[in-house]
């Protein structure tokens, strides 16, 4: 529904429209008319010679691969373009890599479940290959010879008997006249003869990352286009029961309001310009039917489901029988959702960074109610996927606003939209009853999931002498999605963390358990090699601990080893991560680096601090400030072996998230004796006052009320007079100071009213000192 | 209103309280300077005004009236500024939404401070957020630009 445009502030759109085929990735380029030539290239036009889909070869002896996997940070494109490259021979200095549109004829474009490599392994070589003989067979004509008698280097084809050479340039014309081999009957290489897969190569994008030449959603530009943003009601499942936009429409720069299923569009000619009129709206919400939600009731309503573990076996000698809870997550990109629409006559254009381009087109289509024909999705740059980017909310939105204003539009969220209307990372409680017998080997292992139906098991990676599972589920109409290597966040959390509670049980080593309850040679080989490199076994200062996880998936292996140091005030000091990665083929080790380090950060992260909580049927987080990322300062050091052990690659974008967590979790029962069993971790104290203050007790300290939301009275009573000056101290989590609270002194107590209200809810620790004297108590931020 | 930017003066006629990070995106289709959070906690939309880093996302326009302001697209002219070539020799970037804003701020570190050791580089630039986790590449890379 159209409310009160004001027709006369709308501008037309002028000129031809722009279709943007390929947006050309990060190159510098010498030759700046095909740089021109490629970033506005049309689909359907030809650059020069195309022999299949994937790959054109230019006049200008560049090579061209079609990239039909979304880049998000994974490095795709020079994965992808480095597989091409290599079976065409081709000269990697002039290799561009763009992105494709959703369209079927790239097969299946979901980049999710780290499959890119996987499926399009193959098919990518021998569209190399094929290129290849093609201009081999072109040379072998111009020069009346045998094919057999070429060779091909660096995107030139040589006679082998002889000192004529040609540029594949000069070789598309010819070839464009010659039969196409069917890529099943081009010869491929063997790995012994890679030239450019398996070593490191730098990265295509990064000269236009570095410049900020690279475009992503935010930065696409169209004549006439228009931005927009969205009110949209902050109760999960709620609605807008009345609006006036009288003001907002008064706002400079405002064009037109319009409500649309999701909630009420605010269109302007600049993005500040929309952002104040969405404020300057006037809204009533129907609260519906979650107004009196708030997480624990969830979290209780999972931990009630799981009534029963049942029975293990009766050679079982010792068992556990545990509980694990993880949170809702948010994806929280760099670059919030966003994404341009252009519906016109019937048609739409849309342009955004996406995780699934068919997607995003059938879903435009059903939302505008137009054939899926009439629907382009072309794929920009993402700052950031990690799943988010499967659904395509944000680019239906903009297709609907588009169509409802009549103009091409740059929709966006805020940074606090994308947190509160985010398809999270489902929140579970898992029950693990795991048993051994009288030798210390397992008897079985029973795991129970309950969740809002998202979450399916996963197998352990260990002979834990049968393995069950049984899910239960309770739905609160919370909004779930694939959050990067799904499932396996939770599971391999809960059930790394039990093996090593089995392991304590059984009075063994975590690392030679997991040895012995595996035959999995390749598992083995990584466990062994990550202990070997982390020293494991050997002995650690005071304070200190060790941790051990392994993952296997993704057609890939991957061992961590986490070191802590936990400090007497129970600051939390994440030292280092070592991993051992076993891929099978190594494309680009670099990249497989910069992925193990990138997902070892993130599940840091997470595990230490994120959690979304609703309350009152909101979510409460917004922003980086109330949803905290480890920052430089913060991460551990690293060690990163990548193995080499056969020819076929494996998916790498999410391998190395799932066993840093339960790594970190087991070297803190190390170093402390606490299990977490709840995350995110940050909300357990690894220390508490009577610890440390047992003999000579001068004080009582208090703080009211702890748990706390905002602020907190801190009260500190000597027991006799104090001679020395005491000093008081907040520190977060990892021990860095965030308050010097200013204390009073009356009535014998020391005491202070401590804001917190810009920090993120936390456990933090409160430190004393007189004299030489220190003690620290932990206090406790829930919201 | 007169703004200029990367040594390039600019006439917009825009409400003075527009934080400066749009008025460079929507109105000089300057956009190497990236919105991460709108409220200056992420630092993907650093700046430098009169060669200070600022969050141009709640910098109002009229605040930069008349100063000298640094973009992204201010630091080289053909990318090849010492940072930006080290960058591409470790292939630092995952996702690079940030990596224009922490070039910046590396581009003024090293502007104050030719030769940061590893701490002063930590103090700098852990105002910065990156989802993708790539620290460590950045302290090296920003290491090896100060070589140079």
């Amino acid at each position: 529904m159209e409310n009160n445009t004001s027709q006369s502030r709308r501008r037309f759109i002028f000129g031809t429209a722009l279709t943007l085929g390929g947006i050309v990735s990060g190159f510098a380029f010498s030759n700046k008319a095909l740089a021109e030539l490629i970033v506005f290239k049309d689909e359907k036009k030809i650059l020069g010679f195309a022999p299949s889909v994937w790959v054109e070869i230019t006049k200008d002896n560049f090579v061209v691969v079609t990239v039909a996997r979304s880049e998000i940070g994974q490095g795709i494109k020079t994965t992808f373009a480095m597989i091409v490259a290599e079976e065409l021979d081709a000269d990697w200095s002039k290799v561009i890599a763009v992105n494709s549109q959703g369209d079927p004829k790239y097969g299946d474009q979901s980049t999710g479940g780290s499959t890119s490599v996987r499926m399009f392994w193959t098919n990518l070589r021998q569209a190399g290959a094929q290129a290849r003989q093609m201009m081999i067979n072109a040379a072998a004509q111009i020069w009346g010879i045998s094919p057999d008698d070429c060779y091909t280097e660096n995107s030139y084809v040589y006679e082998r008997n002889g000192t004529r050479k040609l540029a594949y340039g000069e070789l598309i014309e010819t070839a464009m006249n010659l039969p196409v081999p069917p890529l099943n009957s081009v010869k491929l290489k063997s790995s012994s003869e890679f030239k450019i897969l398996g070593k490191s190569q730098k990265n295509l994008e990064e000269p236009n990352y570095v410049t900020g030449k690279t475009i992503y959603s935010f930065d696409f530009r169209y004549p006439g286009m228009k931005y927009a943003v969205l009110l949209r009601c902050p109760y999960i499942g709620g609605s807008v029961k009345s609006f006036d936009a009288t003001d907002a429409l008064k706002q400079n720069g405002v064009i037109g309001v319009y409500q649309i299923e999701e909630g009420i569009a605010v269109v302007a000619d600049n993005s500040w310009a929309a952002l104040k009129g969405r404020e300057a709206l006037k809204v009533q919400w129907n609260e519906g039917p979650n107004a009196n939600l708030n997480t624990e009731q969830i979290y209780e309503t999972f931990r009630s489901l799981i009534v029963n573990t049942g029975q293990l076996p009766s050679k079982t000698v010792k068992e556990i029988d545990v509980r694990f809870e993880v949170p809702f997550l948010a994806h929280s990109t760099m670059e919030p959702m966003c994404a341009f629409a252009n519906f016109k006559d019937g048609k739409c254009e849309i342009f955004a960074g996406t995780q699934n381009p068919q997607y995003a087109r059938e879903d435009v289509a059903r939302a505008l109610k137009i054939s899926k024909d009439n629907v382009t999705v072309n794929v920009l740059n993402s700052g950031g996927g990690f799943g988010r980017r499967l659904n395509s909310d944000y680019i239906t939105i903009a297709a609907k606003i588009s169509k409802a204003s009549g103009l091409p539009i740059l929709f966006f969220y805020t940074k606090a939209d994308d947190i509160k209307f985010d398809y999270y990372r489902p929140a579970s409680v898992h029950a693990i009853k795991a048993g051994i017998d009288s030798n210390g080997k397992p008897t079985g292992m029973i795991h129970i999931i309950a969740s809002q139906g998202g979450v399916w098991p996963v197998d352990p990676p260990y002979n834990v002498g049968g393995y069950n599972y049984e899910l239960k589920s309770s739905a609160f109409g919370i909004r779930e999605g694939a959050w990067r290597s799904v499932e396996n966040t939770q599971n391999i959390f809960a059930i790394e963390s039990a093996i090593d509670e089995l392991a304590y049980l059984a009075g063994k080593d975590p690392f030679e358990f997991r040895l012995e309850i595996t035959t999995d040679q390749k598992l083995k080989n990584v466990l062994s090699k990550v202990a070997q490199n982390a020293n494991w076994g050997s002995s650690l200062p005071s304070g200190w601990g060790r941790g051990i996880a392994a993952f296997v998936g993704y057609g890939a292996y991957i061992t961590h080893v986490v070191e802590v140091y936990v400090s007497n005030e129970g600051f939390l000091n994440v030292k280092k991560i070592y991993a051992v990665v076993d891929p099978g083929f190594p494309i680009n080790p670099e990249n497989i680096r910069n992925q193990i380090q990138g997902a070892a950060i993130d599940a840091l992260s997470t595990a230490l601090y994120a959690e979304i909580t609703i309350e009152g049927g909101q979510v409460q987080q917004s922003g980086f400030h109330n949803y905290r990322w480890l920052r430089m300062d913060e991460i551990p050091e690293f060690d990163i072996e990548i193995l080499r052990t056969s020819d076929n690659p494996s998916g790498m974008g999410e391998v190395g998230f799932p066993s840093v967590t339960p790594a970190l979790c087991n070297a803190i029962f190390n170093a402390t004796g606490i299990r977490i069993r709840k995350l995110p971790i940050s909300r357990t104290p690894l220390t508490s006052v009577e610890k440390q203050l047992t003999k000579d007790n001068y004080f009582e300290v208090n703080a009211f009320p702890n748990p706390f939301e905002s602020s907190v009275k801190i009260e500190i009573t000597p027991r006799s007079v104090l001679n020395k000056k005491l000093d008081v101290e907040i520190y977060d989590y990892l021990g860095k100071k965030v308050i010097e609270p200013k204390f009073k002194y009356d009535s014998a107590k020391y005491f202070a009213d401590v804001n917190f209200e810009i920090l993120p809810p936390s456990v933090y620790y409160v430190v004393v000192s007189f004299g030489a004297e220190r003690f620290s108590f932990p206090i406790m931020k829930v919201k | 209103m007169e703004i200029n930017v990367n040594k390039k003066n600019y006439t917009v006629d825009v409400d003075p309280d527009m934080p400066l990070l749009w008025v460079l995106r929507d109105i000089l289709n300057l956009t190497g300077t990236k919105y991460g959070c709108g409220i200056g906690v992420c630092k993907s939309c650093t700046v430098l005004i009169e060669g200070v880093p600022e969050q141009s996302c709640i910098v109002p326009v009229s605040y930069a009236e008349g100063k000298s302001i640094t973009t992204i697209e201010g630091i080289s002219e053909n990318g090849d500024h010492p940072l930006q070539k080290a960058w591409i020799e470790l292939s630092v970037s995952q996702c690079g939404y940030c990596q224009p804003g922490q070039i910046v701020r590396a581009y003024y570190l090293l502007s104050k401070n030719p030769k940061p050791t590893v701490e002063d580089i930590n103090k700098e630039m852990s105002e910065h957020i990156c989802r993708c986790g790539t620290y460590d590449k950045i302290r090296k890379a920003i290491l090896l630009a100060s070589k140079e």
